[in-house]
C-alpha cells in the first residue's frame, strides 16, 4: 500500500515538474534535468509493467535502468556545473580540477580493492555497487557545493532548485543505501523511495517558471583590474600579518 | 568502512544543503558581506599598531598587580580582554575580507593556478581557526597567557602572504615594451 502510495506519488509530481518545464520553456535551458526527470518516469512506468506481466525480467531490468538513471544524474551534476560556472572561468577551472582529483582518487581506490581481492567484482551486490557509485556522486557535489559557496557565486532560483534538490536526493539515499537490507522491506527500504518524493516536492517548487541567473555584477574584463585587486588583497594580509607580528614579539 | 564513510558524506551532503536552503544562497552571501562592511565600520577605529604589542604583554599587568589593587587588576584584566578580543575580531575581518576580494577576482580569471589557490584556503582556513582558538583563549585564560600561540598564528599569516606574492599574476606587457623587443 504504502509502496504504491510512493509509486502514484511520484509519477504524479515527476509528471507535474515535466508539464511546468514545458510550458515556462524551461527545458530548452536545462535540458539534461529534464530528460533525466523523463528518463525516470518512463522507466517507472516500464518496470510497473514489467512487474505486472514478465516478472522474471523485473530483476536485469531494474538495475539496468538504476543504473542508467545514476550516469545521467551525473550529467545533471555536470549540467550544474557548466550553467553555474559558465560566467567563472576561474572556478570552473578549479571545478575541473577538483572533480579529476576525485575521479582520479576513486578510480585508485577500485583498482586498489580490486588488487587486493579479485573476486570483488562477483561478490560485490547492485546495492554495494550503487552505494559505492552514489557514494562519489555525494562526494563530488560536496565539493563544488563548497567551491560555489567558497568563491561566492550566484544562482538563479532554477538552478538552486535542481542543485538542492538532487543534493538532497543523493544525500538521502545514500544514507539509506547504508542500512538498507536486501532481503526485507523495513523502514530504509521505505526512506529509499521516498527520498525522491521530496527532491520532486523541491523541484516544483523551484521549477514552477522560468527565472533567470542573476547578472555578473563589477565583470573584470581585464586582468590589470584583477591584478590591482590582488594587490590590494597582499596588502591586507600584510596588515594582518603585521598585527600578529606586533602581539607574538610582546 | 566503506559503509561509514558513505553515511558520513550523505550526512555532510545534507548539512550543507540544509544550511545552505536555510541560509539562502544570496541571504547568506549579502549577510557576509554585511559583516565584512560591519568590520570595515570597526576598522574605522582601528587600534594603532603600538597599542597592539602591548596588548599580550605581561608588563602591564605586572606593574598593576604591584599596586596590590585586587579590585583594579580584576577591572585591568577585564579591559584587557575587552581589547585583545576586538583585536583578534579586526584581524579575523581583514584576512576575510582579503580572502573576498581575492575568490571575487580569482573566479573570474584565466590565470588561475591549482596548487597556488589549494594553498591560499589552506593558509586561509588555519589563519581562521588560529583567530578563532584566540578567541576562545582570551575568552577562557585572557590575553596574557597567550604569546606562545600568538607567534604560531604569526608564522602562518606570513606563509599566507608569501604563497598571496606567488599568487600573482606576471604583469600586462605594454605596447612600448613589447614594441622594444
Amino acid at each position: 500500500m504504502l509502496s504504491q502510495a510512493i509509486w502514484w506519488s511520484s509519477a504524479v509530481l515527476e509528471a507535474l515538474v515535466l508539464i511546468r518545464g514545458v510550458r515556462g520553456r524551461l527545458v530548452l535551458h536545462y535540458p539534461v534535468f529534464y530528460g533525466y526527470i523523463f528518463f525516470v518516469l518512463s522507466q517507472s512506468i516500464l518496470r510497473a509493467l514489467v512487474l505486472r506481466w514478465y516478472q522474471g525480467a523485473y530483476g536485469p531490468l531494474y538495475w539496468t535502468t538504476e543504473f542508467l538513471g545514476l550516469a545521467i544524474g551525473c550529467w545533471i551534476v555536470f549540467e550544474i556545473y557548466q550553467v553555474a560556472l559558465a560566467p567563472y572561468p576561474g572556478t570552473a577551472k578549479m571545478a575541473r580540477k577538483v572533480l579529476l582529483f576525485l575521479l582520479v582518487m576513486a578510480l585508485a581506490r577500485a583498482i586498489s580493492e580490486f588488487w587486493s581481492d579479485p573476486h570483488i567484482l562477483s561478490d560485490t551486490t547492485a546495492l554495494q555497487a550503487e552505494r559505492s557509485l552514489r557514494t562519489f556522486q555525494a562526494v563530488a557535489i560536496l565539493a563544488l557545493v563548497l567551491l560555489f559557496v567558497s568563491y561566492s557565486i550566484t544562482f538563479g532560483r532554477n538552478l538552486r532548485g535542481i542543485l538542492l534538490g538532487y543534493g538532497f536526493f543523493i544525500g538521502e539515499r545514500v544514507i539509506c543505501l547504508t542500512f538498507v537490507s536486501e532481503r526485507e522491506r523495513d523502514f530504509w527500504f521505505y526512506a529509499y523511495s521516498a527520498s525522491y518524493i521530496a527532491a520532486l516536492g523541491l523541484w516544483l517548487g523551484h521549477l514552477w517558471s522560468y527565472q533567470p541567473s542573476p547578472e555578473l555584477s563589477g565583470k573584470l574584463g581585464l586582468e590589470l583590474e584583477y591584478q590591482r585587486i590582488a594587490a590590494a588583497t597582499q596588502r591586507r594580509l600584510r596588515e594582518a600579518r603585521s598585527y600578529l607580528r606586533k602581539v607574538a614579539r610582546s | 568502512m566503506i559503509g561509514f564513510a558513505s553515511l558520513m558524506a550523505g550526512v555532510v551532503l545534507l548539512l550543507l544543503l540544509v544550511a545552505f536552503a536555510a541560509n539562502g544562497w544570496m541571504a547568506a552571501r549579502d549577510s557576509w558581506e554585511a559583516r565584512i562592511a560591519q568590520d570595515d565600520n570597526a576598522g574605522a577605529e582601528i587600534c594603532p599598531p603600538e597599542f597592539v604589542g602591548h596588548v599580550f604583554s605581561r608588563q602591564d599587568w605586572e606593574f598593576i598587580r604591584g599596586m596590590r589593587a585586587p579590585e583594579l587588576a580584576a577591572l585591568f584584566q577585564q579591559e584587557r580582554k575587552r581589547v585583545a578580543l576586538v583585536w583578534v575580531r579586526q584581524t579575523s575581518a581583514m584576512i576575510q575580507r582579503a580572502m573576498r576580494e581575492h575568490a571575487t577576482a580569482a573566479r573570474q580569471s584565466k590565470n588561475v593556478d591549482f596548487p597556488t589557490e589549494l594553498k591560499i584556503w589552506r593558509q586561509f582556513v588555519s589563519l581562521v581557526l588560529i583567530c578563532g582558538t584566540l578567541s576562545l583563549a582570551i575568552q577562557i585564560a585572557g590575553p596574557l597567557w597567550l604569546a606562545s600561540l600568538a607567534r604560531v598564528a604569526q608564522r602562518l599569516s606570513e606563509q599566507m602572504t608569501n604563497v598571496q606574492s606567488a599568487f600573482r599574476p606576471a604583469p600586462p606587457v605594454s605596447a612600448d615594451a613589447a614594441g622594444s623587443e
